[in-house]
């Protein structure tokens, strides 16, 4: 139990690190591309790279949203009805997810092999292999997170503990700790606090 | 008969918490595969891939990361104390802050549970502190933060553009009106119940105050209004003004206020990547479903089935505001846009309704049903931050979200409201 939770933690590490990077990089690109565009040297590749990388936030975004659990379902018959049934239901569903993503990783390496040689339109030297290799790769990520973070969603409903999807509760605790500070008040104008 | 199987697969799929996006894909794929045969399967890798890699789209993350960036510097607490400069001095003056701020925040934050966590978690205390009842503010900040998604920018929109292949800038335009009319109308209900529990006013109306708050978070509303008017003026697409609109935040973080949190502003990274990934692939799978829709023609079938009984424009309005009002209550409004705005498209264009105006009925509908429990994601965040119970604040919330239902209304058989400055515009 406690060698899972600890890979799950390992896992969302190195997902958040690439999701960071990932957006990072989409801003960056965005932002020159239309500086360069409005100065009158725009790039031809701008906007394909830039919906690849979405399709890549996509899918390991995904999987590290799938080790949080954080994808919108509908959670409450599952925590509703006895817990015999609802750890019955969960297995259920958890097959479904993990068979769709062990379909989708299978399809997608099948089209891996078809698309051999092929390279992007406006990026002659970046092999269209690369940019699909998320799907299979991010179907076997997302199978991994789903996988580690199963126990817990085991062990809660067992417990019969309700699942708060929108919002981590001891996150939230820390957020009212620091608002406690007051409200603004327009008697000490903010303009003092910018020059501190 | 297979969509009969579909819808109730779906629906036993989502019954057992299974993801939607992963129920929808998972019952196309058996779909497909029942209907074609095996050899259909490859496309399933290759349609999930360019479902997802979409340039519009892009436009989600850049908000969200705007608006994250944006809250990271302080933000919040500038416009809050701009706000109350400005009508702190009506009574219930923090409900009117409240409300006012939310109408600012919209213009930078495209998503309602952004605006509520960011305005609810300095201002909910506070009324607290004033006595006013906790049930009334949650209501009146949950309330308030729906009109996040009407005002530009708007992440609904982004995704109903989409979806239904209209113009992004056009319905950004086209919810000023409603947005600022919605407004007005909540503050008429906060000044009722002001009266009715006597709460207090904030201070005295004063105008050197208002000019230096205003000075402070000027910046900070006049940057991101730019860059709405570059999209709107066509100089930049949406997605690049969500692009210039993280340049700005930066710029305004980290040399204008000096206060960016690099912490915050990571965690607020991994969790906008995270939240658009959510609906990205949610995307991405029904790009799967539409593929297969297409195919069977059934969105074509749904509409001559209606029109058959009706061909009546206002009908058909109030059929798929009460279909949309129906599934609000049980849907994320994201989810609610990418299942259904496909297959109601065909109907919408047969009867005539101009797909903008209809764009602008579904986001602010889909925003009310973001206020109905169960499934209430801004008003069950906003009642966590006031430790209030649900069906408590939904008892003076219900009066908040009549005067959203009244802007519906209005938006909704008065065209005029919302397109008048889209034809202004663009006519």
């Amino acid at each position: 139990m406690e060698t899972v939770a600890r890979l799950r933690r390992g896992f969302e590490r190195v997902m958040e690190v690439i999701v960071v990077l990932l957006m990072v990089a989409l801003a960056t690109l965005i932002v020159v591309a239309v500086i360069y565009r409005k100065m009158g040297d725009s790039f031809a590749w701008y906007d394909e790279v830039a919906s690849i990388m979405l399709a890549w936030l996509t899918y390991y975004g995904a999987a590290l949203a799938a080790a949080k659990r954080a994808h919108i379902g509908f959670e409450g018959i599952v925590e509703g009805v006895d817990r015999r049934l609802g750890v019955a239901l969960v297995l259920i569903g958890e097959a479904v997810v993990i068979g769709f993503f062990a379909v989708l990783a299978w399809t997608g390496w099948t089209v891996l092999q078809v698309l051999a040689g092929d390279t992007l339109v406006s990026l002659t030297w970046v092999p269209v292999q690369v940019t699909q290799s998320v799907i299979p790769i991010g179907a076997v990520l997302f199978i991994v997170g789903q996988l580690l973070s199963l126990p817990e969603t085991l062990r809660k409903i067992w417990a019969g503990e309700k699942h708060n999807a929108e919002i981590d509760l001891e996150e939230l605790e820390n957020v009212l700790d620091e608002s406690e500070a007051e409200l603004p008040q327009p008697g000490r104008a903010a303009g003092a606090e910018v020059r501190r | 008969m297979t969509m009969a199987f579909m819808v109730i697969g779906l629906l036993g799929l989502i019954m057992i918490n299974v993801p939607i996006a992963v129920a929808l894909g998972a019952i196309t794929v058996v779909a497909m595969v029942t209907t074609q045969g095996m050899w259909i399967l490859p496309n399933v890798g290759l349609v999930m891939y360019d479902g997802a890699t979409s340039f519009p789209l892009l436009a989600i993350p850049m908000f969200i990361l705007a608006g994250a960036i944006m809250n990271a510097t302080g933000i919040s607490r500038r416009l809050i104390a701009f706000a109350s400069a400005l009508f702190g001095f009506i009574r219930g003056g923090l409900s009117m802050v409240s409300i006012g701020a939310s109408l600012f925040f919209a213009e930078i934050s495209g998503s309602a549970v952004a605006d509520v966590a960011a305005m609810g978690s300095i201002l909910i205390p506070a009324m607290k502190k004033k006595k006013y009842p906790r049930a009334l503010a949650a209501a009146v900040t949950s309330s308030s933060a729906t009109l996040a998604i009407i005002i530009p920018p708007s992440i609904p929109m982004i995704l109903y553009a989409v979806m239904s292949d209209s113009s992004v800038v056009k319905l950004f335009v086209a919810g000023i009106v409603p947005g600022v009319l919605g407004g007005f109308g909540l503050m008429c209900m906060a000044y009722y119940f002001a009266k009715k529990y006597d709460l207090p006013t904030e201070t005295a109306f004063d105008l050197p105050q208002l000019w230096a708050t205003f000075k402070d978070a000027a910046l900070a509303f006049i940057l991101p209004l730019i860059i709405l008017g570059g999209i709107f003026g066509g100089y930049v697409t949406a997605t690049e003004g969500g692009g210039l609109a993280v340049l700005a935040a930066l710029v305004l973080g980290a040399f204008v206020y000096r206060e960016l949190d690099l912490r915050h502003l990571i965690d607020s990274m991994v969790e906008g990547g995270t939240q658009t990934a959510v609906v990205m692939l949610l995307v991405a799978a029904s790009a799967l479903v539409g593929v297969y829709l297409t195919e069977q023609q059934i969105p074509q079938k749904l509409a001559a089935g209606i029109l058959a009984l009706t061909d009546n424009r206002y009908a058909v309005l109030a059929l798929l505001n009460l279909f949309f009002l129906a599934i609000g209550l049980f849907l994320h409004s994201a989810a609610a846009i990418i299942l259904v705005v496909p297959v109601v498209m065909p109907l919408v264009n047969a009867v005539g309704i101009d797909p903008v105006h209809f764009g602008l009925i579904v986001t602010l509908n889909l925003g009310i049903g973001q206020q109905t429990p169960p499934v209430a994601s801004v008003l069950i965040t906003a009642c966590s931050i006031a430790k209030a119970n649900v069906w408590e604040v939904s008892k003076i919330n219900v009066y908040f979200v009549a005067v959203l239902l009244v802007t519906l209304l209005l938006v909704t058989y008065v065209p005029a409201v919302p397109m008048t400055l889209v034809e202004f515009f663009y006519g």
